[in-house]
């Protein structure tokens, strides 16, 4: 009898021990699996997402720069390009643009996606006296990076803006949530326009005016894509007030006269004219190699103008390629900068017959591009206009402006019809031209159901 | 504290009982490998009784003689009468009935049992089949021998091992390895093969489902060598020699020569290099086009011209990759095994070396150390101790065939490696070769690129060490009942160093593009010039403690056996990497960057940052489990099993009533043959089994919350910035799949024929599905889901033959494997074409197909007049790319071909015996399946270089098209059109083949009575091709889209036991 006490005793022990390790199970699996993976619940955390320069900072849209009319190829650089798209668009098809998975439509919609991301998991964090500051300034990045791209977007997918039809038009779905289960339906041009500027007008009532680097928003950089924004609604007062805000905060105009030209790409990056750094490589029509500058472009340049040299890099038949990107590099610049700023207050000035600003903005502007610049004489509006928007397109080309400019100045009756060339075959795209609003890539069309733009 | 409680339990129970009976143990080993034999039937007296784990049995004798009787299924019946005085303890060796009958025993990691009384559906594999073929590794040899073991070799040789084919859609289909008890963490690589002792192969839900949520995919359970008990010491040695042929490269169909020479004259003139040639970056062009520039410049004549290139069209670099880069292979086996034991040990020591000398020159090598001992100090305990040691070391190659690109895309197949005096040539790799020749005025590293030679200025060591020690304690609690306790610690290290010389190409570029010349003209370098190194070092360490408790009666006509226990598991591993420019591999000194600040490159613009590779990574999986699996059998005939299993885990994200979910089979087996109605003498064995159960999958990788990854530190901004890992799905679950098993286990009269017919279905519910989703909602353009479920049902049969039993002896085995597998349930955002068209090497997840499918644009031929491939869009016959290959096209437009993997898999092996020659060959088919063949894509041929040989088929006149599906050449080429032809109907061919896969011969010399019992010479030949195929290409399925045929080896060897 004792041996079996003694049996169930020893028993007892051995499956004591055996249980003893599941106690404490509980703390045991807390662990966390991974310590590189972070559920994205700090601000630390939601701004490292937005620190991600690689996708934030670097890819921005420039479908409608392949497509507007700064810029030629040759009969053979055309056929060489391995992309149909590409060759498509060129040619201004009407569908079947983009070839690669990763797209314009895409890059701009996953910036929407890392904005949306931010403010949802912000909401979820206490905004108090320690960390209002940084809270404000995250929560303003995610909708000054929303604005952004949905504006790029607009630009290329969407037709000009006109506050007539603008309840009727087109605009982009717009995103609200990172549940990927809901649909996409493409909001009215005008729902779109409204969420950008309410978008942009919260962000820069949060960002500070310093951003920590050019790579980060801030509320000079809100002011500036609002002044964008509404140059491009044709709201010229707004866009005169916000230009003139964003001015106030940052005005440094890079002298281009202490520049050398002997560099591959003269204009360095983050100078002093960088609002906000905003980027992407040259989609390969616009490669400096095969890009050529219209004539009717370079010619504009005058031989004291320093641009002639700092912007282009001389082809062996005689052409010439764009390399004046404020970002050091073959990378095209978009983002909001203080030339930019000083043109918009210009043209908006002189748009409100305030000449007398238009001409002191051009001034500032073109003493530091043309050397024995005297300054300019306005006598009317026309004369004025027409000058400052030819300097426009001067200083700002290849920065993804000059297809919104086409379609907007289009809009005011300039007439601007774009014409191509390839061998015997002629293109053109007449103005108004529902060709203005790019095809959305068919594939998105396909999987969400949603409307593509009229054809 | 623990410790504390095992001696304390150990003080409480030295005191052994003692009975009156006299005791006789006893050991019982197979005479063909010596391991012990679990489960042998023991009869004496009016008893019997079963020998245990250790082959070890204990009977009490009451009278003055007795008669032994021995029986185990597949051996011959001992029997022996004994007088007393008894022998304390008596070594019985079985005869197997046939040399090819695996031991009948099998292991679940958990416990052994007899074959005889399981329910579920094992494949055990015994010492000398797995032996026919001589490999470094293990995995290598179960694919011809293992019944429901397969490997899918897909595009560009990805490889998918598999257990009774899918039974997840988006996870890994790997199975679980479990080395004796527990899951073995580390790489398989470390395992020596000739540690090995058996096999078993866990197919069902009966026999898998103890191991829960990682069971999914199947089960192997390696089971090692162990020692015996009062075995007096032996001696095993075994030594091979390998040799394996260069492989054929020319298998490999690329453009030739003269060919793609006639293409860039073309393109050439058609101003197609204008864009490289007036590139800032200077990319490198091919000699043929700076030729044509040079003639064009009037450097060069025509004649010259002609004549230069009439010299490259007779070059195929295939020649030079065999001629300086591949050599023979060399593998080199030594094992050295001793073991024995004693009353109350039993041990086993063995120690292997593999050299190997890969076809690429890489060398690598591997020594294992084992040791392995059993102690019972008293009558109730049980001490096991073991300890595995493997440092294996490895170092590169020369980079083969294929990996040497070029600025422009794919090597110029006319490139050359030496010249005729063996001086080695540099190809035009990156740059353009006018501008390197002259960049720099000299001050720039030589900025060539000698393939032949490369690789001899970098040094890459990795080195793996790794540890498993594992401690078991066994009490015998009652005569039923015992205890167990086992820990097993793991420790894998990986160290990694490789040293790019200064002067290899890697180093002399990055220093050379990180080069300028500065505002005041002076040269100045931003990456110290000197070698670089990187080294990276990552551990594996785990911890698995298990306690177990075991019941076994007998009595009567009744039988239980269960287990009960619960394991933790924590692995974590460890790791990171760094990098040293300007290294000096003498001094051990280094420079230093600036990785903060951008530089403006050689060329102006382009690489902005110096590249820091620099990164540290840490993880934890931890693993609670509860799980029991009891059997009962009934008058020897009917048995009834049921297992369950609960898993808990830290993964991530997922919600905490989700972390637990129960996992449970049960089973039923009829030995028809014992029953006393039956009397067929024809099948003097007849068992039929059926279960049915549960298992997971789970896949650590995924979580159902938004995850993101710290990459580095912005440059910028200098803060660490992130991405995302994980796109939030709260309603992320594990796969689960659910399995049937029927089985008719038979034996025909004098174990003529044996074998057993399985039919099993299997139904994975919540599998992960990567479903195309909108890019609008997400950054991303698929996304993760519980989308899928899938069924799929197969029939497993394995037959062995005795086929001529005389002087001459012949068995024969066959395995025949067939499967079938189909979705039933996808979410398809898409039914885009385009998803559906890659050859099977993506899962296609359309509802009622496999899992891989083949699907293909219809083909209506090449068009008389242009030779434009043509395609059929709404029935009528078309060049409409846009229409044929745009993304408006449906898979329902798609013609299906059938499955990317074989609907059926046989090996058969035959061995004949003489006296002691024996030989065995083995073939293995595959059957039922289609396969996607590469040919010439214009595209890629035009921007990347790569070219086929088809090319030279093409169509080029009117009338071609009735000799050859080949689209004529059209400049520029349309990419639509390159993809209808590329992935159309014309391309997809039938899989099915048989190949010879290895033979074996040996002679074997025993002798009773020298200190050298046995000894044995053997001869293998593995991969010997071929021997039929449905493809008239001479394309091994096996190996396509960029992949090569294994090349045959030949091994001998010698084995000896003292």
């Amino acid at each position: 009898m004792s041996k079996y006490i003694h049996s169930v005793f020893s028993a007892t022990i051995i499956i004591g021990m055996i249980l003893l390790p599941l106690s404490g199970c509980k703390k045991f699996l807390d662990k966390k699996s991974d310590s590189t993976l972070a559920t994205a619940h700090t601000l630390e955390d939601l701004q490292a997402l937005m620190d991600n320069y690689g996708t934030i900072n670097s890819r921005d849209i420039l479908s409608g720069e392949v497509s507007a009319d700064d810029y030629y190829l040759t009969e053979n650089d055309w056929m060489a390009m391995p992309k149909q798209g590409d060759r498509r668009m060129y040619t201004w098809t009407s569908d079947y643009l983009f070839d690669d998975a990763s797209n314009d439509w895409s890059n701009g919609f996953s910036l929407v996606y890392y904005a949306n991301t931010v403010l949802e998991k912000i909401g979820d964090i206490k905004r108090g006296k320690d960390n209002a500051a940084v809270w404000d300034n995250v929560k303003g990045q995610a909708l000054f990076i929303k604005a952004k791209a949905y504006l790029q977007l607009a630009a290329v997918f969407c037709l000009a803006y006109d506050s007539s039809s603008s309840g009727a038009d087109l605009g982009l779905p717009l995103r609200n949530t990172t549940d990927f289960n809901e649909q996409s339906v493409r909001a009215s041009l005008r729902e779109t326009y409204n969420e950008i500027t309410t978008d942009l007008q919260a962000a820069a009532s949060l960002l500070p005016e310093q951003p920590l680097h050019a790579m980060r928003a801030s509320k000079a950089a809100a002011h500036g894509l609002l002044a964008r924004t509404y140059l491009w609604m044709r709201k010229y007062n707004e866009a005169l007030k916000y230009a003139d805000s964003c001015l106030k905060i940052k005005n440094g105009i890079l002298d281009y006269s202490s520049l050398s030209a002997s560099k591959t790409y003269p204009l360095p990056p983050f100078n002093s004219e960088v609002i906000y750094s905003s980027m992407a490589p040259p989609p390969r029509p616009l490669s400096i190699v095969k890009a050529k500058i219209v004539n009717e472009l370079y010619s504009a340049y005058g031989s004291n103008d320093v641009r002639r040299q700092l912007f282009f890099r001389p082809n062996p038949d005689g052409s010439v390629g764009f390399r004046g990107s404020y970002n050091g590099n073959p990378a095209l610049f978009c983002g909001p900068a203080t030339d930019e700023m000083l043109l918009i207050h210009a043209e908006c000035s002189a748009r409100n017959e305030d000449l007398i600003t238009a001409g002191k903005d051009m001034d500032g502007l073109l003493k530091y591009r043309i050397k024995g610049y005297t300054g300019s004489q306005f006598t009317d509006k026309k004369q004025a206009l027409q000058f400052i928007l030819t300097e426009r397109r001067k200083e700002l080309l290849m920065r993804g402006l000059r297809w919104m400019d086409v379609k907007r100045l289009n809009k005011e009756g300039a007439n601007i019809s774009l014409q191509r060339t390839i061998g015997a075959a002629k293109y053109s795209l007449p103005p108004n031209d529902p060709r203005f609003a790019l095809p959305v890539p068919e594939d998105a069309i396909a999987i969400s159901g949603m409307q593509q733009n009229p054809r | 504290m623990r410790i504390y409680c095992i001696i304390t339990a150990c003080c409480l129970f030295v005191c052994a009982v003692t009975s009156g009976q006299v005791s006789v143990t006893g050991t019982v080993s197979s005479y063909a490998t010596g391991s012990p034999l679990t489960g042998a039937t023991v009869q004496y007296e009016t008893k019997n009784t079963l020998t245990d784990d250790q082959g070890n049995f204990r009977i009490a004798v009451h009278k003055d003689s007795f008669t032994l009787k021995l029986s185990f299924s597949g051996y011959t019946t001992w029997k022996k009468t004994y007088r007393a005085p008894y022998p304390k303890h008596i070594d019985i060796l079985l005869e197997p009935r046939t040399a090819l009958l695996s031991e009948v025993t099998v292991s679940t990691g958990y416990q052994k049992l007899p074959k005889e009384r399981a329910t579920g559906s094992f494949t055990t594999i015994g010492e000398q089949l797995f032996n026919q073929q001589v490999t470094t590794n293990v995995m290598d040899r179960l694919e011809a021998i293992a019944n429901g073991y397969s490997v899918y070799r897909g595009q560009n040789g990805q490889q998918r091992n598999m257990v009774r084919g899918m039974s997840t859609i988006k996870g890994m289909t790997d199975p679980l390895v479990i080395v004796d008890n527990f899951p073995y963490e580390g790489d398989l690589a470390n395992i020596n093969p000739n540690m090995v002792e058996s096999i078993t192969i866990l197919k069902d839900a009966a026999a898998a489902s103890i191991w829960g949520t990682r069971a999914g995919n199947g089960v192997i359970v390696i089971t090692t060598k162990k020692g015996g008990f009062n075995k007096p010491l032996q001696i095993d040695f075994s030594a091979n020699l390998t040799t394996t042929a260069k492989p054929d490269l020319f298998y490999q169909k690329p453009i030739s020569s003269s060919d793609f020479i006639d293409v860039e004259e073309l393109l050439y003139k058609k101003g197609y290099y204008n864009y490289w040639i007036n590139s800032a970056d200077r990319p490198a062009l091919t000699p043929v086009i700076e030729l044509l520039i040079q003639k064009e410049n009037g450097a060069i004549t025509t004649d010259d011209y002609q004549q230069k290139t009439a010299a490259l069209r007779k070059i195929d670099v295939r020649n030079e990759f065999a001629k300086y880069v591949y050599c023979k292979a060399f593998n080199q086996q030594y094992f050295l095994n001793l073991s024995g034991g004693g009353f109350q040990h039993s041990w086993i020591f063995s120690s292997g070396i593999d050299r190997n000398i890969s076809n690429l020159d890489a060398k690598d090598s591997r020594i294992n150390l084992r040791f392995s001992h059993v102690y019972k100090p008293f009558k109730k305990w049980t001490f096991t101790t073991s300890l595995l040691y493997t440092l294996a070391s490895q170092t590169n190659g020369r980079p083969g065939y294929g990996t040497v690109s070029t600025a422009s895309g794919a090597l110029y197949p006319y490139a050359r490696f030496r010249d005729d005096g063996g001086a080695p040539i540099s190809i035009m790799k990156d740059y353009r070769q006018p501008y390197i020749d002259s960049a720099g005025g000299g001050r720039l590293l030589n900025w060539n690129y000698y393939p032949a030679e490369d690789y001899l200025f970098q040094h890459m060591t990795a080195t793996r060490q790794d540890i498993t020690a594992n401690l078991d304690l066994g009490y015998q609690i009652f005569k039923t009942l015992s205890a167990e306790i086992k820990y097993q610690y793991g420790r894998q290290s990986t160290d990694i160093t490789n040293i790019q010389g200064l002067n290899s190409y890697f180093t002399k570029n990055l220093v050379n593009r990180f080069s300028e010349i500065d505002a005041t003209g002076a040269f100045v370098r931003h990456i110290p010039v000197g070698a670089i190194m990187d080294q990276s070092s990552n551990v594996i360490s785990s911890h698995q403690v298990r306690g177990q408790l075991n019941y076994h009666n007998t009595w009567s006509r009744h039988s239980v056996s269960a287990i009960a226990g619960a394991e933790m598991r924590d692995i974590s591993s460890d790791g990171g990497n760094y990098r040293l420019y300007g290294f000096d591999e003498d001094l051990l000194t280094h420079g230093s960057v600036d990785y903060t600040r951008p530089f403006t490159s050689w060329f102006g613009g382009g690489p902005d940052f110096i590249p820091d590779p620099s990164a540290n990574r840490q993880s934890s999986n931890r693993f609670v489990s509860l799980y029991a699996n009891a059997a009962y059998t009934l008058g020897n005939r009917y048995s009834f099993s049921a297992s369950g299993r609960k898993d808990a885990s830290n993964l991530f994200g997922v919600h905490a009533n989700e972390k637990w979910n129960l996992l449970w089979s049960s089973g039923f087996s009829w030995t028809l043959s014992r029953e006393r109605f039956y009397h067929s003498r024809l099948f003097p064995l007849l068992k039929l089994r059926a279960t049915y159960g549960y298992s997971g999958n789970v896949d650590t990788r995924r979580a159902a919350v938004t995850t993101i990854v710290y990459n580095g530190v912005s440059p910028y901004t200098l803060l660490p910035y992130a991405r995302f890992e994980n796109f939030p799905n709260p309603n992320l679950r594990w796969e689960k799949v659910a399995t049937l098993n029927l089985g008719i286990d038979f034996k025909l009269k004098s174990d003529i024929l044996t074998g057993s017919v399985e039919y099993y279905q299997k139904k994975g519910a919540d599998l992960f599905g990567t479903v195309p989703v909108d890019y609008t909602s997400v950054a991303a353009f698929t996304i993760l889901k519980n989308v899928a479920s899938m069924s799929a049902s197969g029939v497993d049969i394995s037959l062995s033959s005795i086929n001529m039993n005389r002087a001459v002896k012949w068995y024969s085995d066959l395995n025949i494997n067939y499967y079938q597998d189909k979705v039933t349930d996808y979410y398809l955002s898409s039914n885009d074409a385009s998803s559906f068209l890659n050859g099977g090497a993506q899962i296609a997840g359309l509802k009622g197909k496999p899992v891989y499918s083949i699907f293909s644009y219809p083909w209506a031929g090449l068009d008389p007049a242009t030779g434009d491939p043509r395609g059929y869009v709404k029935g009528a016959v078309s060049k409409d790319y846009t229409a044929l290959a745009g993304s408006s096209v449906q898979v329902t437009d798609l013609q299906y071909n059938g499955p990317a993997t074989p609907r059926m898999i046989a090996t058969l092996g035959n061995t004949v015996s003489w006296k002691n020659v024996s030989l065995t060959f083995r073939l293995m088919g595959k059957f039922g399946h289609y396969f996607k063949k590469s040919s010439i894509n214009y595209t890629s041929l035009f921007a990347y270089k790569m070219g086929h040989a088809d090319f030279s088929n093409r169509w080029q006149q009117p009338g071609d098209e009735r000799t050859t599906n080949i689209p004529s050449m059209v400049y520029p080429a349309n990419s639509s059109r390159d993809r209808f032809y590329t992935n159309s109907e014309a391309l997809i061919d039938k899989g099915d083949h048989i190949r010879l896969k290895y033979i074996a011969l040996s002679y074997d010399w025993i002798r009773s009575g020298l200190p050298l019992k046995r000894i044995s010479f053997h001869f293998n030949v593995n991969n010997i091709g071929i021997l039929w195929r449905s493809n008239k290409d001479r394309l091994d399925p096996d190996y396509f889209m960029g992949s090569i045929p294994e090349p045959t080896s030949v091994t001998i060897g010698i084995k000896g036991t003292f």
